[in-house]
Parts: C-alpha cells; sequence; structure tokens
C-alpha cells in the first residue's frame, strides 16, 4: 500500500510538474506578441504557434499545408501536396475543382513522403508534438499555426501573414462577410426566427454540428439560423457531437441539412423522424458526406453559405 | 526445467567460445540487417548511395534521410529490441513459465494505461508542454508497469506464487486494463484518439534522436544490472526450493529483478507503444541456439530482439509504403503463430 | 461409481437417469427458474424506462395499449427501447448458453466465447467486411460475423487438437490470448489503413444502443433456435461435463455431440457478436455462478443460465445509459469491469473452476 501511494504521489508530482510549467509559458507567451520584421524583400522571421522563430522563405512555392488547403485555395495558391486518406483514395472532394491535378500525400504526413515533394515551406495546425516539429523543421521552414482549427479567420489571417497575402486574406474575410450578410437577409426575409440543424451520419451513427464550429458557425453564426436545445445542450468539445437516435426523434427543428451518403431512405420510411417538423413539412435538404459541410475554411464556409440559400430559394 | 551439471570445465569453456562466436555472427547479421534497412523505405536507396552518405560525401537530401530519420529510428528499433526482449527473458526466469510475455501478462497494457491517462490530463492543460511530457514518458510508463506487476504479484499470492496463477492473474488484468484503457480513449478527441490507437499499437514512425536519447539511459542501466543478476536467475532456473536451499533471498531477488525487467519493458513501451510477442519470440529463439542458462541467454537475446526489431520495421515501412503499418502489429502478426507453435509444442 | 454401473449391469439409458438424478440438487430448481424470469422481466420493464428520453410509466403504458405514431414518446418506445432490450436479453442468453456449453466440452473452466478467439474472430471478420464492402446489410453482417466466429475458434480448438494431452485452463487462456492478439492486430490494420479506426474501436467495446427492430427479429431467431438445440443436447453435455471417458462408457456418441454443440456455439456467440459487437465475460461469470446455484444438472443450468445471462447483459445496458448522461458508456467496458475481478477470482484458483 505504502508502494502504491508512493507511486501516486510521483505521478501526481509529474503532473503538477508540467502544469505549473505551463502556466509559468503561457505568461511568458502572452507577454510577447508576435514579433514582424518590417522587411520588404528577403526572407522574413515569424515567431510561430510554439514560440519558435520561423524563417518563412521569400517567395515560397513547394508548400505543404496539410488539411489547410481549404485555407491555400482561397488565397488562390497551390500547394505541392495535398491531405488524403487510404493512400490517396480519400481526399477533400469540395476542393477538388481547384486541387484536381495536385498529388496526395498521407494525412499523418510520414517524414519520407514530405521529404519526396521536398517542400520549401512546412505550415502544420493543431499543436502537433514537438519532436515531430524538429523533425520536420530539417526538412523545410516549418510554420505550426497560433490560431485555433476552430477559428478560421484567425487561421486565414495567419496564413495570409505567413505567404506575405495578408491583403488578399482580407479581402476574402470581406468578401465572405458580404455574402454572409446577403444570406442572412435571405434568412430573415423568408424564415424568420426558424431553427435548423445540420446532422451527419455515418452508418447507423448520429452527430449534430457545434453551433460555433465548421458548418454549424456558418448556419448559425453568418445566415443566423436559432440553435435547437439538443444542439447547445451537446455542445462539448467536439466538432460534431454524437446524437442518440432518441435525442434526434425528440429534436424541435425546422429546417434539417442532412449530411449522408446513404441515409435519405432512412429519413422518408423511418416513423422515427416523421415527427421532427422538419420532416413533417418537408424541410430537409440531404448532402454527401464529403461536401464542404464536415469542413473548415473560407472555401468550405463559402460552398456551405451556397448550399443554404439554395435551401431557401428552393421552398 | 531440467538441470543439466557441466561435467566438464572443458566442455563449459566449449560452450561459451561458442557462444561468443555465435553473439559476434548474430552482431553481423544484425549489422548487415541494418544496412539494408537503411536503404529500404518510401524513398529506396542504393547502397552506393548509402556509403556515399555515410563518407560525407553524399547529397544533402539523402544526408537528411539517413542522419536524421532512417538512422535514429533503426537505433531505436534496436534499443527496443533490447529491452522487450531482455525484460521477455527476465520475466520468463522469474515466472519460471517460458510462456510469459510481458504483453500478455499486462505489463504493456499497465504502462499503456498511465501513458494515455497522463497524456489526456496533461492535454487538458491550455498549451501543454510537449518537452515535460515527452521526458515524462517513460517514468510514468515505469510507475504504471509496476503497478501492474505489483497488482499481478499481490493478487496471485496465496501463501506463495505458482507461475499458473502469475500468468493466468496476469491475463485478466490485461483485459481490465484494455477496457479502462477504452474508456480514457473514447473520451479523447478524434485525432488524439488516432495518435493514441497508432502508439498503443506500438510504432516507431516518428522517431528522432531525442526519443534515442530518452530510451539509451534506461537500457545503459539496466542492461548491465541484468547481466550481473543473471546468475541469481540461473540459481532460480533450478528450482525454487533448491534456490532457497542455497541460501538466496529469493523473494527479494525476484522483486529486484522483477524491477528491472519492468523498468526495461515501461521504458520501450515509452518510446514505442505495446509491442506484444517480441519479449516472448527473442528469449525462445536465442534459448533454442544456446541454451538456458542466462549468463549465455541474455547477451544472444539483446541482440536477436534487436534483429527482429530491425526487420519488423523494414517491413513496416515498406509494405504498405508511402503509409505506415505500426511496427507491433507486424511483430504480433510474426510472433504470435509462434507462440502457438511453441504453446503446442511445450512440455507442462 | 464406475465399479457400481458394472456390477449391476444395467442398461445405459437406466445408467444416464439415475446419473441425472444424482447430480440435480435437491432444492427446488424450478423456483430459482421462476424467480429468475421475473428478475429478467422486471429488469426489462426497468430498461424500458431509462435512457436520453424522458419517459414516464403513463407514457410507456399508453405506448404499449394505445399506440400514436405521432407521438415521438410511443415512437421512441416501440422502435428504439424495445428492440434495445430485446437485443441485450437475447444477447446475454446467447453469450451465456455458448459460454455453458464450451465449459462442458472442453472440461475446461476458464473457456468462454470472449477467451476462446470466437469474439475476435468475428471482429475480425466485420472489419474485413466492412473494408471491403462498406454498406454491409443486416444479413451479410450477421453471415461475415459467423465466418469470423469459427475461424477464431476454428483456430483455438485445433491449436487444442494438437496439443498434446490438450489444454489446460492456463493453455487454453494464453491460446485464447495468442489468437485474440493476432486476429485483433490484423483487425487493427485494416482500420488504420481504411482508417475505419473509431468506429471499430467503440464496436469493440460493444452495446445494443441504436439496434433496431429488424436486426433484433433475425437474431432473437437465431438465438432461440440456438436455445432450443442446446437444451436437446443437455443430458449428453452433463454426462460429457463427467469427462469423455465415462461418457463413452455409458455409450454416447462424443464426436456428433461435440460437433453439434460446437455449431451451436458459433451460431450463438457469431449472432450475439454481429449486433453488440464484443461484449466479455458474461460467457464466463454466468455459467460459473449458475452450476453453483442449481448444480450440475444441464437441463436446468441451460435455461437459468440463459436467463441469468440475459439478466446481466440488461443491467450493464442500464449502466451504460445512466453512469455518464447523455452519452453512452461502452456496455463491454461494463462487463469486463464486473468480469474481471470474477476472472482473477478464478485465476487464484490456478483455473480449477469454482468448487
Amino acid at each position: 500500500m505504502k508502494k502504491l501511494g508512493m507511486t501516486g504521489l510521483t505521478l501526481a508530482l509529474l503532473l503538477t510538474a508540467c502544469g505549473e510549467e505551463n502556466t509559468v509559458d503561457e505568461t511568458e507567451e502572452t507577454a510577447e506578441e508576435p514579433v514582424q520584421e518590417e522587411i520588404e524583400t528577403g526572407p522574413v522571421t515569424l515567431k510561430d504557434g510554439m514560440g519558435r522563430e520561423v524563417e518563412i522563405p521569400e517567395d515560397p512555392e513547394n508548400i505543404i499545408a496539410s488539411y489547410l488547403e481549404d485555407y491555400l485555395v482561397a488565397l488562390d495558391v497551390t500547394p505541392a501536396a495535398q491531405w488524403s486518406i487510404s493512400d490517396g483514395a480519400g481526399v477533400q472532394n469540395y476542393l477538388q475543382e481547384e486541387l484536381g491535378d495536385v498529388p496526395t500525400i498521407p494525412y499523418d504526413l510520414p517524414y519520407e513522403s514530405v521529404l519526396e515533394f521536398s517542400p520549401d515551406l512546412l505550415i502544420l495546425r493543431d499543436q502537433p508534438e514537438e519532436d515531430m516539429v524538429s523533425q520536420y523543421a530539417q526538412i523545410a521552414p516549418t510554420y505550426v499555426l497560433e490560431s485555433q482549427p476552430t477559428d478560421w479567420r484567425g487561421t486565414l489571417t495567419e496564413i495570409g501573414e505567413v505567404l506575405g497575402e495578408e491583403t488578399k486574406a482580407e479581402e476574402v474575410i470581406d468578401a465572405y462577410d458580404q455574402e454572409a450578410t446577403e444570406a442572412r437577409d435571405l434568412v430573415s426575409e423568408n424564415a424568420e426566427g426558424e431553427s435548423a440543424a445540420a446532422v451527419w451520419m455515418v452508418d447507423t451513427s448520429l452527430f449534430v454540428v457545434h453551433p460555433e464550429r465548421s458548418s454549424g458557425a456558418v448556419l448559425y453564426g453568418d445566415a443566423g439560423f436559432e440553435v435547437p436545445e439538443v444542439v447547445s445542450d451537446l455542445s462539448g468539445d467536439a466538432d460534431w457531437a454524437a446524437v442518440s437516435l432518441e435525442e434526434l426523434a425528440q429534436m424541435d427543428v425546422d429546417r434539417l441539412f442532412f449530411i449522408s451518403d446513404n441515409g435519405e431512405e432512412a429519413l422518408t420510411e423511418d416513423r422515427l423522424w416523421q415527427n421532427i417538423p422538419a420532416v413533417e413539412n418537408d424541410q430537409v435538404h440531404v448532402f454527401a458526406s464529403d461536401s464542404a459541410w464536415l469542413y473548415y475554411g473560407p472555401t468550405a464556409n463559402e460552398q456551405v453559405l451556397g448550399h443554404i440559400e439554395d435551401s431557401i430559394a428552393n421552398d | 526445467m531440467e538441470m543439466r551439471n557441466q561435467k566438464s570445465a572443458g566442455r563449459y569453456t566449449r560452450q561459451s567460445k561458442r557462444t561468443i562466436k555465435l553473439f559476434l555472427f548474430l552482431v553481423g547479421v544484425l549489422l548487415v540487417m541494418f544496412f539494408v534497412s537503411m536503404g529500404a523505405g518510401h524513398l529506396t536507396l542504393s547502397l552506393i548511395d548509402i556509403f556515399k552518405t555515410l563518407i560525407g560525401s553524399g547529397t544533402d537530401s539523402h544526408a537528411l534521410l539517413l542522419f536524421q530519420f532512417r538512422i535514429p529510428r533503426l537505433l531505436v528499433a534496436v534499443l527496443v529490441g533490447i529491452g522487450m526482449g531482455v525484460a521477455g527473458a527476465v520475466f520468463q526466469g522469474i515466472t519460471q513459465n517460458e510462456l510469459a510475455d510481458p504483453g500478455i501478462i499486462g505489463i504493456h497494457s499497465g504502462s499503456g494505461l498511465f501513458v494515455v491517462m497522463f497524456l489526456y490530463l496533461t492535454s487538458l492543460y491550455e498549451g501543454s508542454q510537449p518537452w515535460c511530457t515527452q521526458l515524462s514518458l517513460p517514468f510514468v510508463a515505469f510507475i504504471g508497469g509496476i503497478t501492474a506487476a505489483l497488482m499481478i504479484y499481490i493478487l496471485a499470492w496465496k501463501s506463495g506464487v505458482t507461475p499458473v496463477r502469475l500468468i493466468l492473474v496476469g491475463i485478466g488484468l490485461n483485459a481490465g486494463f484494455s477496457a479502462l484503457l477504452l474508456l480514457v480513449q473514447l473520451k479523447m478527441s478524434d485525432s488524439d484518439f488516432n495518435r493514441a490507437l497508432v502508439w498503443l499499437s506500438g510504432s516507431i514512425w516518428n522517431a528522432s534522436w531525442q526519443s534515442v536519447w530518452s530510451l539509451l539511459p534506461w537500457i545503459l542501466i539496466f542492461l548491465p544490472l541484468t547481466l550481473y543478476k543473471a546468475r541469481i536467475l540461473a540459481v532460480m532456473q533450478l528450482g525454487e526450493e533448491m534456490a532457497l536451499g542455497l541460501g538466496t533471498r529469493v523473494e527479494k531477488e525476484k522483486f529486484l529483478l522483477l524491477i528491472i525487467g519492468v523498468a526495461m519493458a515501461a521504458a520501450s513501451v515509452a518510446v514505442a507503444g505495446g509491442i506484444a510477442f517480441l519479449g516472448l519470440v527473442a528469449p525462445h529463439l536465442s534459448r533454442r541456439l544456446v541454451g538456458g542458462k542466462f549468463l549465455r541467454l541474455i547477451p544472444i537475446t539483446a541482440v536477436v530482439g534487436a534483429i527482429l526489431m530491425v526487420v519488423s520495421d523494414t517491413l513496416a515501412r515498406t509494405l504498405l509504403a508511402p503509409a505506415e503499418i505500426p511496427v507491433g502489429l507486424i511483430v504480433s502478426v510474426l510472433g504470435a503463430p509462434y507462440f502457438i507453435y511453441l504453446l503446442m509444442t511445450i512440455k507442462d | 461409481m464406475m465399479d457400481e454401473i458394472r456390477r449391476k449391469q444395467l442398461t445405459d439409458k437406466d445408467i444416464q437417469k439415475r446419473l441425472m438424478r444424482r447430480l440435480s440438487h435437491s432444492h427446488p430448481t424450478a423456483w430459482i427458474f421462476f424467480t429468475s424470469g421475473v428478475i429478467l422481466f422486471l429488469l426489462m420493464l426497468l430498461s424500458l424506462r431509462f435512457g436520453a428520453a424522458e419517459l414516464t410509466w403513463e407514457m410507456i403504458g399508453e405506448a404499449i395499449w394505445n399506440f400514436d405514431a405521432t407521438d415521438t414518446a410511443h415512437v421512441i418506445l416501440v422502435d428504439l427501447r424495445i428492440p434495445r432490450v430485446l437485443a441485450a436479453a437475447v444477447v446475454g442468453a446467447s453469450l451465456a448458453v455458448s459460454g455453458v456449453i464450451m465449459q462442458a466440452l472442453t472440461l475446461n473452466p476458464l473457456a468462454s466465447p470472449s477467451i476462446m478467439g470466437v469474439t475476435s474472430g468475428s471482429a475480425f471478420m466485420i472489419a474485413l467486411g466492412f473494408a471491403l464492402f462498406p454498406q454491409l446489410s443486416h444479413y451479410q453482417l450477421i453471415f461475415w460475423s459467423f465466418t469470423g466466429a469459427a475461424l477464431g475458434a476454428g483456430m483455438v480448438f485445433s491449436i487444442g487438437f494438437f496439443t498434446q494431452r490438450g489444454l489446460t485452463p492456463v493453455k487454453l487462456a494464453l491460446a485464447g490470448s495468442a489468437v485474440s492478439a493476432l486476429l485483433q492486430s490484423l483487425s487493427t490494420m485494416i482500420a488504420i489503413h481504411f482508417d475505419v479506426a473509431r468506429d471499430m474501436s467503440f464496436w469493440y467495446a460493444g452495446g445494443v444502443a441504436g439496434v433496431r427492430i429488424e436486426s433484433v427479429t433475425v437474431i432473437a431467431l437465431i438465438g432461440i433456435i440456438g436455445l432450443f438445440a442446446s437444451l436437446t443436447l443437455s443430458r449428453s453435455l452433463t454426462i460429457l461435463s463427467l469427462g469423455e471417458e465415462m461418457a463413452r462408457g455409458l455409450g454416447l456418441r462424443i464426436g456428433w455431440i461435440k460437433l453439434i454443440s460446437l455449431l451451436i456455439v458459433l451460431v450463438l456467440t457469431g449472432a450475439a457478436v454481429s449486433i453488440a459487437g464484443a461484449v466479455g465475460f458474461i460467457g464466463l461469470v454466468i455459467p460459473h455462478m449458475t452450476k453453483k446455484i442449481v448444480g450440475l444438472d444441464y437441463r436446468w443450468v441451460l435455461p437459468i443460465s440463459a436467463l441469468f445471462g440475459a439478466s446481466l447483459l440488461v443491467l450493464a445496458d442500464i449502466g451504460a445509459r445512466v453512469i455518464n448522461p447523455p452519452y453512452e458508456t461502452p456496455v463491454g467496458t461494463l462487463t469486463a469491469l464486473i468480469g474481471v475481478p470474477f476472472f482473477l477470482f478464478l485465476a487464484r484458483k490456478g483455473g480449477r473452476g469454482w468448487k
């Protein structure tokens, strides 16, 4: 028992040690604003999300920014390789108009695959392990984003800074906001006070979108639909929260955006769905699971806005 | 296990010489495998390329590939092979059961559970400090492994510990830890979940010099200790009653050896994840080569373990290139049939 | 006992009957059967009440006597809760009965579906099925699951067959672990490669949430047929559980009985796993408990362990819903947390059973 107590104590010590380091570092980080040297030409040095000084090459041509392709497309930059799963069989389909010719790279970015493309700039997201970042940094300058992946505006602005495309980034955001306002007007004219939900179905599992993330931010934040109770109750840590059929059947929602590859039958035939107001009033709009709804970024959001506008126009 | 008297000193030295020759031969094999493996992967290098790069006249990208990616990775494979192989030999010595694999009796899942919980808890702190986490991992894994080992020992204790009870209790605890592990994993975000899954399956694809440095001290300290204690293991091989008669304080020595074994297994788990069956196959193959005397068995097991890991890692890198298969899965797929074969042929 | 038998020169049938009488407990087993039936029924009722949607007893009564398809609560009860509780009961009963048969066949107290590699075999084939044909239907899923159950069990049994002097409890547990490790490695490879890891993993933990009536009817049918088939074997199993020599001496056709029992085991576990995933330890815990309570007469052990198994899984499924709402806790981890201490208890006895 004594020994178990000791091990417990040691563990607690290790945990608190790491915890304390964090708090100290955090204050340091917040004290130092990201420094940007104002040099018009030549390489720029930026401080990235992990507090590293990264020297960005002058005119990067071979950029790998896996799962950030959306932002590059918005900034009219073509990456050297694009994110993929299952040996290149699965890509971000909604971007293929722009990325059709770009070769694929596995989603977990094996070092050797990265090396193969001899990139001159790597942009990583979502706080990778430090160990891995220093390995990537030996292949090419590696910039880890400071913005949270859930904040697309911040991410776009930051990528714009890294690529020297600040003005373009601003333009993109302005253009998007313009379109969002139009969509919001359309919604308030035709669907005043309606609630909506995006439901994603994989096999038999169901998920609802977080009200402030991914297409949820567009649906509620930009287009201005009301958030149904189920969605706000479940909004936790994940972009898409698992929802049971029981909760779904009780959902009081006027408009349903249903993301699924084979679920239309379920909707029309299954009587569990029939008492949802959106289904009763025939306000269900179905999209494929490779459409923009499951993604982040200006390009995805713009497409989602388009889908929302279409759904209203078809009323 | 049967005791064989060494009838004459002459035979003894002859066997030692044979062991040394075999050891050198196996080291040679390991070096060859190491070389071959340096060239294999998504980007292939010819032997000439490797040679050029090694003497410093290759291209920059070749140098980067070799010195920063492949060599540290291979070194980690070698170290993990040594650690897990020798740990397996030690466990089999303690339990006097040739089928005691640290993976099967729950040492790995104990370490894994603690590591995953630690990662989960640190991830709750905003902007966690990666270097701190990285350095603590072997210790956390060690604590997890020791906890598992102690629990197995305590639960199997009933006026003494029999090998059979030890293994059965271990299998049961393994199932329990795995269930808890799954509960923690399901609480994680999608990307963390995948990361944990790949790590738990045993993977060294992102090994770097830092992983080498975090594992090396553990092996450097505990491998010589094992050799030093090998004599005691050898006495224990004679059976516990005999050992008692010889005046060895069996339980205490057993406990020390247990800590050594867990330390090597856990440090390897912290770097490479749960690689099952390695701790079983390596000692067994070695026993076939040099017999069961631990003083000979331990060094041979170390090299055989290293060879197995290097071969498995080469397969992991090339079979589905550019995608990687976690090396632990390869080891399992190769090791499980061997284990089953042993199970069928072994005497009670 | 053998001497006595030889001396009296009775016919096989007579001896079998006498033996059965000796093995039956004297206390009223029928009462245990009846009580456990009532307990199962009450647990199933209770299970209807709990879940994400708030249902009251009145609503449940209303839904049963006066069903209204436009009332969401009614639809939830009839389309979700009832299938779910039925699935839990059938799966629990099937696993428990499989465990009973396996332990009787192998004379091994640790024999049970999860330890014999049956569940990981099913899981492996289902992973393969998902990877190759993403749009598997219920029937195809069950078929893949059977094949997998047969694969896993076949591997462990052939290890036993090729091992001199058969598998001791330790060797069986080790063989099962090795086969499970092998099959799980292969499933994980498939899962990682085809990026279905997370779906598979909840499945590995097991659960009956979201089960629909179509799949319940299929496995309920299979389960009931399997349970009745096992009852016809109950007398033979009782005698077989005393040892092969005695069974052979009493004129039992061992080969046939083993083959049929094995088929029943595969069908029952295959169906159970295909619907609920890997739910471990029920097939280990329940048979031992039942035998402790009702003795060694399999005419009672089989039906009562079916009831016990069903009750345990229905209870665990209630737990899965109420422990961490609105999220579901995987039922497999709950049964593991109940089962592991029990396994450890058996292990402390060196795997010699609960006597």
